[in-house]
C-alpha cells in the first residue's frame, strides 16, 4: 500500500491514523450528533471516506475534467430564457442539498488559519495539534457526500418498493375495493397467489382512512410476516399502527390500527367482546382453505354483522368456490383479480402400471428420475429454473430423495432438498438458498409448498397427485393419516407454483382422465377432524346448539354428537349438554381437552411446575428430530435425557436440562441442542406456551400469584438496561432479516451429513457476518431473554428436575387422569414377542403398536411384569400378579400401522380405580370390570375390599378438593355443579362451593394417593373381556322391585342401577351388578370384621364395610374433617357416600329421639337395638 | 355508515413527475433529530424506514424552484444544483447547466447503448 498516496495535502496529517480520525470524530460525530462515533454508520462513514478520497485523488491526478472549469454554460437569457443564476464553475458540492454546521465546535477547538498546519515534522496525529481547516473541510465534504449517498440509497429502495406495489395486479382495483367496502357490509376479494391481496388490501383500507382493522390468517407465521411486510411497505409511517397478535406475542398497542391475527385468536376475542366493538373492519384471508376455525369464524360473523351494521367484512380467497362464500353472505359482491402467472405447460405422464407401488411397497423412483433426466436433456443448464416435486408424505420424500441424490451426484447438475414440517427449521430454510450456476435445485416437498411456503425461481413442477391427510375415526377413537388423490383445486395450485417468475412446466404423474375425476375442492377440515374443541368453544361462546348452528358447509351430525359425548365423558359438559365449571375453564385453554385437564388437575397438587412443562411439551411438535435418531452421537448425547417412565418424562428432562444450559451458557444452548438432535425452536415454543399456561392458571386462581421479584434496585436497573439493549438487537435483526440468501454448494444437501452440514454452515454464516450488527445475534435467544426471567425458569426447572418417586407417581396419576380414557393394555403374549413387535390394545382399537420414537419402543422390557414375580406365581392362567401396568397415551395415529405416541406407564389396578368412569363389581368385589372392557380378578376378597374402599375415599376427597378449588376460583362460574356428570370434578354433583382448600388437606390427599399408588400389594389378573363376555356382563335390573336390602344410610343414595342392576354406590362405582358364577346374595356375605380405625367389630357385607370405611376416620382426623365440613356449611356436598358429611340428624324409632350422629354412629346405634332385641 | 377520511391523506407527498406517493412526516429545512445537519431547501421528509435506527430522516422530494411542482429526489424526476429543478425544467434550460450535468443526462437518455464511448 502506498501510504503517501493516501496522505493528504496536510503534510504529516495521516488520515489512516486512529488518532487523527478521533479528532475529527470530536467535531462531526460526537454523542449528541446525528451519527455517533462507534456506531455502525460511523464505521460505514470511514469506509466511505477512504473510497471517496481515493476517488478524489484519482481525479486530481487526471486533472480537471473537460468543461469543469471556465466553460460557463448558457450565458443566460438566450432565446428569451430565464437566467437560472447557476454558479460559473461546476462543483459536485452544489448537487448536495444539505450542509453540516460545525462552526461552534471548530471555534472551540481553535483551529488555525489555513497553511499553518503544513510546517513542522511532528509525529502524525499527535494530540497537541488538531486537524487543520483543510482536513476539516475534507471531512465535511466527505460527510456530505456520505449523507447524500445514504439518502439516495434509501430513496432508491423506497422507489423500488413503490414500483413493485404498483405493478401488482391488484393495484388497479385499489379504488374499486375501497369503494365496495364503503358501500357493502361484506365484500369478497378473489385473487390468485401473487396478485398481492394479502399485503395490499389492508393498506388500501388503511390509507382510505379506515382504522381498527383486523386481518385474520390461518397460520401464525403469516401473521408475523405480513405485519412486518405491511409495516415496511407503509414505511412504518404507521409506526406501531401495524401489528400482529399471535398465541404468545402481541405487538398491538393502543395506537394499532391494523393487526394481523390468527382465526383462533379472533374467535377468542369474540368470547370477550361479543360485538367485536374494537374493530371497524374485519378481513378474513384465505377463506378458501376452509380451516376449521375459519369456517366457524364465518358462522359466528354472519349473525354478528346483522347486529352491527357498521362493521365491514372483507373475505379474501383464491379464485376457488367463490359462489359458496358469496351466497353464504347474502350474495356479497365479488371482486375478482387475475393472478400474475406466466403460461404453464401441462404434461400428463401417468405412471405405468409396472412402476406403481402397492400400498405397502416403497415408491418406485423411476417416473421421477425420468423427469429430471428429461429436464437435463431438453433445457441447457444455463437456463435457470428449479424443480419442485410434490409427494404425499415424509417416507415418500426420503425414498425419492435417495434415488434423486444418486442421480444428482452422478450428473453434478442438481441439488436435492427435502421440505416438510418435521425437518429442522434450518433445513427447511435451505430451500430458499440459491443454487450455483449450472445447477438446479430439486425441492421434494409435501403439500406444505402448495400454499404455506412460497419458493421463487421454480420453473418445473412435478405433481404426484397425492396428499396425506389427517382424519378422525370416531369409532376407533383414532387419528388416521391416509393418502388420497388431491382435488383439482390443489392440482391447479401446485401447477401455479411453476409460473411465478416466468413460463413454466408442470408434469402430472397421472392421466388427464384422473384429473377430471378428482374432487373439485379439498375436503374441508370440518368434515375430517374430531370436533371436540370446536364444540367446547361453541358451548363456551354460547352460540346455541352446535347441531343447529349455520355453518357454511355443516359437518355431519354424527361428528358433533361424538364430540358432545366425548366432552360429557371428560366432564366438560353435563348430562344436559351444558358447560360445567371445568368445561368453561377448559374452553379458555388453547389446547386439547386432555392437556387442559392435566393442567387443572396438576394445580391441586404440588406438581404444578412439571405439569406445566409436560402440558406445554405435549402441545408442540416433538423437539427430537427424527433424522438424528440414527446418528449414534446424538443418541449417546440424548441418553441421559431419557426416562423409562414414559415420553412425557423424557420431554420434562429435556426441557429442564435445556433451561439449565440457558441459564449457564445463554446462547450456547444452540450448540447443546444440535449435539442432541433437538430442534431448539420447539423448546422456545414450549417455554412460551408454558408461561401462557401459568398465566391462565393464575388468572383462574388455580395458582397462587408469585410474590413480586424482590430484586434489588440495582439489579432491576441492570435488567432494564439489558432489555433496552436486547430490544435494539431485535430491531436490527428485524431489519436485516432474510435480506441475503446463501449460495448452496453441490453435495451439501447430503442427507446423512445434513446435521454436521448445517453445523458448518451456520458457523460459516456467523463468521461471515461478524462485523454486521444484528447478524451474529441469535434472535431466538434475544426474544427468549426479553420474554422470560431465566432465573425464575431455572428455579421451576430445579423444582421439577429431581422428582422424588412420590412426586413422580402423583405426576403420572395427573397425566393418566388427564389423558383418560386413552389407555392401552399390553397384549398377554408380549413376553414371547420380539421387542419391535410388542402389541397393545385400547378399548376401541385392537392391535396397536408403539411409535418408534417412544422410549417404550426401545425399552419395552419395563412394561412387562418382573420375571421373578411371574416365576414365583407359576404359569396358572390367567397370571395373577401385583404389578400389571397400562400405558396412558397422548395420541393414537394410524399411518401404515396404528401407533401410540407419547406414552406413560402406570400401575394398572391403582390407576384404573382412581380414574375410570365406570367400575363394576360382583358381590364380594373379587371381580371388577372397568369401563366395560377390562376385567380384574383379585385373589383375596379381603384385600380387594380394602383397595376398593381406599380408592373410593381417595377419589371422593380428590373430587371434593378439586371442586372446592374450582369453586374457589370461579365462584361466579356459570355451570358449577349443574348436576352430576361422570368425569373430572363431577363425581359429586354438588360442589363444595365456598370451601377453601387448605394446603394441609391437599398434602394429606397426595400422601394418601402416593401410598395407594406405590404400596398397594394386591395380586390380581388383568385381561380384556371378549365380545361375548361383554354381552352378558350385567345382571340387569332385578325383577323383584324390592328395594335394596337394609339401606344402612338413608342419606346415601345407593340406588339400584336401572341398566346394570346392582347398586350404584357412587357416580363411577356400581356394586354387585356383574353377572357372576358366584352370584350369591350380598346379604349372605356378611362376615365379621374389625374396623382398623374405630375398632368397631361386627358382621358387614362388603358394601357396608366400604361405606363404613369411607365414613370412619381416626379421632384426630375427624376434627379436621369436621372443621372442613363446617366451612362448607350450606353445601350439600354430603349427598353421596363418597363425600360424607359426618354427622346428621337421625331419628331413631326405637328410642323415639332425634340424634345427631355420624353414619358409623348410626350404624352402631342400630346394631345396639338389634342386639338387644335378640 | 360514516367512514371518516383521516388526515393521513393530507400528509402524503406525491411526485408530479413519476407519481410516487408516500406519506411524509415533516416539511421544512430542519427535520427533527438532524443536529448539525441543515437542508438547503424545504423538503418533504419522512423517517428512513430502511435504517435500524429509528431517528434517521429520509428526504422524499421538494418543490421545483422554477415551476413549483412537487418532484421526488429520484434522478429521473429532479436534480439539485444549488437549488431544486424538476426534470421538465432542467430539460427546458439544459444549456444553462454545466457540461458535466449535460453529458450525464445525455448518457442516461440512451442507456440501451452499451457501446464503448
Ligand atoms: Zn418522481
Ligand atoms: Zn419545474
Amino acid at each position: 500500500m502506498d501510504r503517501d498516496q493516501r496522505r493528504d495535502r496536510g503534510g504529516d496529517w495521516d488520515w489512516d491514523h486512529p488518532q487523527c480520525r478521533a479528532q475529527l470524530d470530536q467535531i462531526f460525530f460526537r454523542q449528541q450528533d446525528y451519527i455517533q462515533a462507534g456506531s455502525p454508520e460511523h464505521r460505514d462513514f470511514w469506509t466511505f471516506f477512504e473510497r471517496f478520497q481515493r476517488f478524489r485523488t484519482r481525479r486530481d491526478v487526471r486533472g480537471p475534467g473537460p468543461g469543469s472549469s471556465g466553460e460557463t454554460p448558457g450565458g443566460g437569457g438566450t432565446r428569451g430564457q430565464r437566467d437560472l443564476g447557476l454558479p460559473k464553475e461546476y462543483d459536485a458540492r452544489y448537487r448536495i442539498n444539505m450542509s453540516v454546521c460545525t462552526g461552534d465546535v471548530e471555534e472551540r477547538l481553535g483551529s488555525r488559519p489555513p497553511g499553518s498546519g503544513s510546517s513542522g515534522s511532528r509525529p502524525p496525529g499527535s494530540g497537541s495539534r488538531g486537524p487543520g481547516p483543510e482536513q476539516i473541510a475534507d471531512c465535511r465534504l466527505a460527510y456530505l457526500h456520505f449523507l447524500d449517498f445514504t439518502q439516495r440509497q434509501s430513496f432508491g429502495k423506497l422507489a423500488r418498493l413503490r414500483r413493485d406495489q404498483k405493478n401488482l395486479p391488484i393495484h388497479q382495483y385499489r379504488d374499486r375495493i375501497v369503494d365496495l367496502v364503503r358501500r357493502h357490509p361484506v365484500v369478497l376479494v378473489a385473487g390468485d397467489t401473487g396478485c398481492g391481496k394479502s399485503t395490499q388490501v389492508p393498506q388500501y383500507l388503511l390509507a382510505s382512512g379506515l382504522s381498527c382493522i383486523a386481518c385474520t390468517q390461518p397460520r401464525r407465521i403469516a401473521c408475523i410476516s405480513l405485519a412486518k411486510r405491511v409495516s415496511f411497505e407503509s414505511l412504518n409511517q404507521y409506526g406501531s399502527q401495524v401489528g400482529y397478535q399471535i398465541r404468545f406475542e402481541t405487538t398491538r398497542t393502543a395506537a394499532t390500527k391494523l393487526s394481523f391475527l390468527t382465526e383462533g385468536l379472533l374467535l377468542r376475542q369474540i368470547q370477550q367482546d361479543p360485538g367485536l366493538d374494537q374493530y371497524q373492519v374485519l378481513i378474513v384471508d384465505e377463506v378458501h382453505e376452509r380451516h376449521l376455525h375459519c369456517d366457524f369464524l364465518l358462522g359466528v360473523l354472519r349473525p354478528l354483522l346483522a347486529r352491527r351494521p357498521a362493521l365491514r367484512l372483507v373475505l379474501m380467497s383464491a379464485t376457488i368456490n367463490i359462489k359458496l362464500f358469496s351466497s353464504y353472505f347474502a350474495s356479497a359482491p365479488v371482486l375478482q383479480v387475475p393472478g400474475r402467472l406466466f403460461p404453464i405447460q401441462v404434461i400428463y405422464q401417468p405412471i405405468p402400471p409396472e412402476e406403481q407401488a402397492s400400498r405397502l411397497e416403497k415408491l418406485d423412483p423411476r417416473p421421477y428420475l425420468r423427469v429430471l433426466q428429461g429436464i437435463d436433456r431438453r433445457y441447457p443448464p444455463e437456463e435457470r429454473g428449479d424443480l419442485l416435486l410434490f409427494l404425499s408424505g415424509v417416507a415418500e420424500i426420503s425414498t425419492i430423495q435417495e434415488a434423486c441424490q444418486v442421480y444428482a451426484t452422478h450428473t453434478q447438475r442438481w441439488i436435492i432438498l427435502p421440505l416438510h414440517s418435521t425437518l429442522s427449521l434450518a433445513q427447511q430454510d435451505k430451500v430458499f438458498d440459491i443454487s450455483p450456476p449450472g445447477v438446479r435445485k430439486c425441492i421434494i416437498s409435501t403439500n406444505i409448498a402448495e400454499t404455506s411456503v412460497t419458493i421463487d425461481g421454480v420453473r418445473f413442477v412435478v405433481d404426484s397427485g397425492k396428499v396425506k391427510e389427517m382424519s378422525f375415526d370416531p369409532k376407533a377413537k383414532m387419528q388416521r393419516l391416509q393418502e388420497f388423490w388431491i382435488s383439482r383445486a390443489s392440482a391447479e395450485q401446485r401447477k401455479g407454483r411453476a409460473g411465478r417468475t416466468g413460463p413454466g412446466v408442470c408434469y402430472r404423474l397421472y392421466a388427464e382422465s384422473d384429473y377430471d375425476a378428482f374432487a373439485p375442492y379439498p375436503v374441508p377440515e370440518i368434515h375430517r377432524v374430531a370436533l371436540d374443541s370446536l364444540v367446547l368453544q361453541m358451548k363456551s361462546m354460547g352460540v346455541g346448539d352446535p347441531r343447529s348452528f349455520v355453518f357454511i358447509d355443516p359437518p355431519p351430525a354424527a361428528s358433533i354428537q361424538t364430540a358432545m359425548t366425548y366432552l360429557r365423558e371428560q366432564g366438560a359438559l353435563d348430562r344436559h349438554g351444558e358447560l360445567t365449571s371445568v368445561g368453561s375453564l377448559l374452553a379458555q385453554l388453547p389446547v386439547d381437552v386432555v392437556i387442559g385437564k392435566m393442567l387443572v388437575l396438576g394445580s391441586v397438587f404440588n406438581v404444578v411446575e412439571p405439569v406445566l412443562t409436560v402440558a406445554a411439551a405435549l402441545s408442540v411438535q416433538s423437539p427430537f428430530l427424527r433424522s438424528a435418531q440414527h446418528n449414534p452421537d446424538c443418541a449417546t448425547a440424548r441418553q441421559p435425557l431419557h426416562s423409562n417412565q414414559g415420553d412425557p418424562f423424557t420431554l420434562l428432562n429435556t426441557f429442564n436440562a435445556w433451561v439449565k444450559v440457558k441459564g449457564e451458557r445463554g446462547g450456547g444452548s444452540r450448540k447443546w441442542c444440535r449435539r442432541r438432535g433437538l430442534e431448539e425452536q420447539r423448546l422456545y415454543e414450549m417455554v412460551n406456551l408454558r408461561r401462557q399456561f401459568k398465566e391462565l392458571l393464575k388468572s383462574h386462581g388455580l395458582l397462587e400469584a408469585a410474590p413480586p421479584p424482590a430484586g434489588e434496585r440495582g439489579q432491576r436497573r441492570e435488567r432494564l438496561t439489558e432489555r433496552r439493549k436486547l430490544h435494539q438487537l431485535k430491531r436490527e435483526h428485524d431489519l436485516t432479516e432474510g435480506s441475503r440468501r446463501k449460495v448452496l454448494r453441490l453435495g451439501e444437501e447430503g442427507e446423512g451429513g445434513s446435521d454436521s452440514g448445517s453445523d458448518a454452515e451456520s458457523t460459516d454464516r456467523r463468521t461471515k457476518d461478524k462485523d454486521r450488527p444484528g447478524q451474529s445475534t441469535d434472535i431466538q435467544e434475544v426474544k427468549f431473554k426479553l420474554r422470560h426471567n431465566v432465573s425464575e425458569l431455572q428455579e421451576a426447572a430445579l423444582a421439577s428436575q429431581d422428582l422424588s418417586s412420590r412426586q413422580q407417581s402423583i405426576l403420572k396419576l395427573v397425566l393418566c387422569r388427564g389423558l383418560y380414557p386413552q389407555l392401552a393394555l399390553p397384549d398377554e403374549h408380549n413376553a414371547t414377542r420380539k421387542d419391535s413387535e410388542q402389541v397393545f390394545h385400547t378399548r376401541s382399537k385392537q392391535g396397536v403398536v408403539i411409535h418408534p420414537t417412544s422410549v417404550f419402543a426401545s425399552d419395552p422390557e419395563v412394561l412387562r411384569v418382573p420375571e421373578d414375580e411371574v416365576r414365583e406365581l407359576g404359569n396358572a392362567p390367567p397370571p395373577s400378579l401385583t404389578r400389571h401396568q397400562l400405558l396412558s397415551f397422548v395420541t393414537l395415529l394410524e399411518t401404515n400401522k396404528p401407533y401410540l405416541s407419547n406414552c406413560v406407564r402406570v400401575p394398572a389396578l391403582q390407576a384404573l380405580l382412581l380414574v375410570a368412569n365406570s367400575v363394576d363389581s360382583n358381590a364380594d368385589c373379587s371381580r371388577l370390570v372397568i369401563d366395560g372392557w377390562l376385567e380384574l380378578e383379585l385373589r383375596e376378597p379381603d384385600g380387594a375390599l380394602k383397595v376398593l374402599s381406599s380408592a373410593l375415599s381417595l377419589r371422593a376427597d380428590w373430587e371434593r378438593l378439586l371442586l372446592a378449588r374450582l369453586g374457589q376460583c370461579q365462584n361466579q362460574g356459570q355451570g358449577l355443579g349443574r348436576g352430576p356428570g361422570q368425569g373430572l370434578g363431577q363425581d359429586q354433583g354438588q360442589g363444595a362451593s365456598g370451601a377453601g382448600v387448605s394446603r394441609k388437606e391437599m398434602d394429606k390427599l397426595s400422601e394418601g394417593l402416593v401410598r395407594f399408588l406405590l404400596y398397594t400389594e394386591v395380586s390380581y389378573s388383568l385381561r380384556r373381556l371378549t365380545a361375548f363376555q361383554t354381552q352378558n356382563l350385567y345382571v340387569g335390573p332385578q325383577a323383584e322391585t324390592e328395594p335394596p336390602q337394609n339401606p344402612l344410610f338413608p342419606g346415601v343414595e345407593a340406588k339400584p342401577d336401572p341398566i346394570k342392576g346392582g347398586l350404584r354406590v357412587s357416580a363411577f362405582f356400581t356394586y354387585n351388578c356383574l353377572a357372576d358364577a358366584r352370584d350369591l346374595y350380598s346379604e349372605c356375605l356378611r362376615t365379621f370384621w374389625t374396623c382398623p380405625t374405630c375398632d368397631l367389630y361386627m358382621p358387614f357385607t362388603p358394601l357396608e364395610r366400604m361405606q363404613h370405611e369411607a365414613a370412619c376416620r381416626r379421632p384426630g382426623e375427624l376434627q379436621d374433617a369436621a372443621a372442613a365440613a363446617a366451612a362448607a356449611e350450606g353445601s350439600k356436598a354430603a349427598r353421596s357416600l363418597a363425600a360424607p358429611s359426618l354427622t346428621r340428624v337421625y331419628h331413631c324409632d326405637v328410642c323415639d329421639e332425634d340424634l345427631t350422629l355420624s353414619s358409623t354412629e348410626i350404624l352402631k346405634h342400630k346394631r345396639q337395638h338389634m342386639a338387644s332385641l335378640k | 355508515m360514516e367512514l371518516m377520511t383521516s388526515d393521513l391523506l393530507q400528509n402524503t407527498f406525491m411526485c408530479e413527475l413519476c407519481g410516487l406517493s408516500t406519506p411524509y412526516t415533516y416539511y421544512g429545512q430542519k427535520p427533527p433529530n438532524t443536529r448539525a445537519i441543515v437542508l438547503l431547501e424545504e423538503c418533504f421528509v419522512t423517517k428512513d424506514p430502511f435504517s435500524p435506527d429509528k431517528e434517521r430522516f429520509l428526504v422524499l422530494g421538494s418543490k421545483c424552484s422554477l415551476c413549483g411542482s412537487n418532484a421526488c429526489i429520484g434522478s429521473d424526476c429532479s436534480l439539485f444544483y444549488t437549488t431544486r429543478f424538476c426534470m421538465r425544467c432542467v430539460n427546458k434550460h439544459l444549456d444553462q447547466f454545466p457540461t458535466q450535468i449535460q453529458s450525464e443526462l445525455m448518457k442516461k437518455k440512451q442507456p440501451s447503448n452499451p457501446a464503448v464511448p
